[in-house]
């Protein structure tokens, strides 16, 4: 079937075509048995999804719903000033505890040592963690299917 | 009325109301319109609650030049498809197959209700088969009753390829609808 056919198809059972458009439509219809074939299996289609209608949510769904999105973005407001003290207590509390730690002459070497391991085995899992799940998302191949 | 568009400009300087006003006016469209998109009434409730707050977020970003709702039916469209490939992650399956909830026998018509409710269930099945694409089309088109127009304006395609994304979208659900009765 020529391109144009199947989409006059689709307009044609969706009451979209032009008067012209229709009564052409119409005589290629008329001489082209294939094409009835697939008209009648649009109309079947549109007749079944006329049988059909979304599931509704229950009313005090409705109600609740702004109430519910306002929450939503009332937490994401807390969740964000949350996130900004605790960078900021942190990073201070980190700068303190290892300019405390490295400065001091008194404290220990093995307890330097141990420090710098402990930080620096966790900054190169968390490398090897974001590499390993960088790489499999690059290579899967079902990524961009959505069925 | 305030147009939809004068409301995100109001969201845009922060205004609550203006956001719980354009919430009351596409609640119901929204949560449809993410119910035909990913099959399931829960995360369609989600995803369109989600979309409100990302309107309310994203509103700095909004062109005033441009109509609101293909603006916000890509904003559904993006997080039914992140919403479905995470699922599918979750489940090893893109939608629950075995929900057959979502879609209702209407039942203006008593006498053939038995008879319908074995059809829609077939063909909840067969929708929830099809890829994206063709599920957006088909719900656009047989369930939110949308023109060839509105749809092309909607998604930002031609109308010439409205009609032809909705003739393999049609001629694909039939041929599930065949399969799945076998």
């Amino acid at each position: 079937m020529r391109k144009n056919n199947r989409e006059l198809l689709a307009g044609y059972v969706d009451g979209e075509l032009t008067e012209q458009e229709r009564r052409d439509f119409e005589v290629e219809l008329a001489g082209n048995p294939e094409l009835r074939s697939e008209l009648a299996e649009f109309e079947r289609l549109k007749e079944v999804t006329g049988m059909a209608k979304y599931a509704d949510l229950p009313d005090e769904v409705w109600e609740s719903y702004w109430q519910s999105i306002y929450r939503k973005l009332e937490r994401g407001i807390g969740w964000i000033l949350f996130s900004i003290g605790a960078i900021v207590l942190l990073g201070f509390g980190l700068y303190e505890g290892l300019s405390g730690l490295y400065l001091d002459p008194a404290q220990p070497l093995w307890l330097k040592v141990g420090v710098t391991a402990f930080g620096g085995g966790l900054v190169f899992l968390l490398v090897s963690y974001a590499r390993e799940r960088l790489f499999a998302y690059k290579r899967d191949r079902y990524k961009e299917v959505t069925k | 009325m305030e147009t939809d568009v004068a409301l995100v400009m109001s969201i845009k300087t922060g205004n609550k109301k203006a956001l719980g006003e354009l919430v009351e006016r596409h609640k119901k469209s929204a949560y449809r319109m993410a119910l035909g998109l990913v099959g399931n009434r829960d995360d369609a409730h989600d995803i369109s609650q989600e979309a409100f707050i990302r309107v309310y977020r994203s509103a700095g970003t909004y062109d005033e030049s441009q109509p609101f709702r293909p603006w916000f039916y890509t904003i559904i469209a993006n997080l039914s498809r992140t919403w479905l490939r995470k699922r599918s992650r979750r489940e090893n399956r893109m939608v629950d197959v075995d929900d057959v909830s979502y879609l209702l026998v209407d039942e203006r018509d008593p006498e053939k209700v038995t008879i319908h409710r074995e059809t829609v269930a077939r063909l909840n099945q067969a929708l929830l088969q099809l890829s994206f694409a063709d599920r957006e089309i088909i719900t656009l088109q047989h369930f939110r009753g949308m023109s060839y127009d509105e749809i092309a304006d909607l998604l930002g395609i031609p109308k010439g390829t409205v009609m032809s994304r909705l003739y393999y979208a049609r001629k694909k659900l039939a041929m599930l609808m065949r399969l799945n009765d076998a």
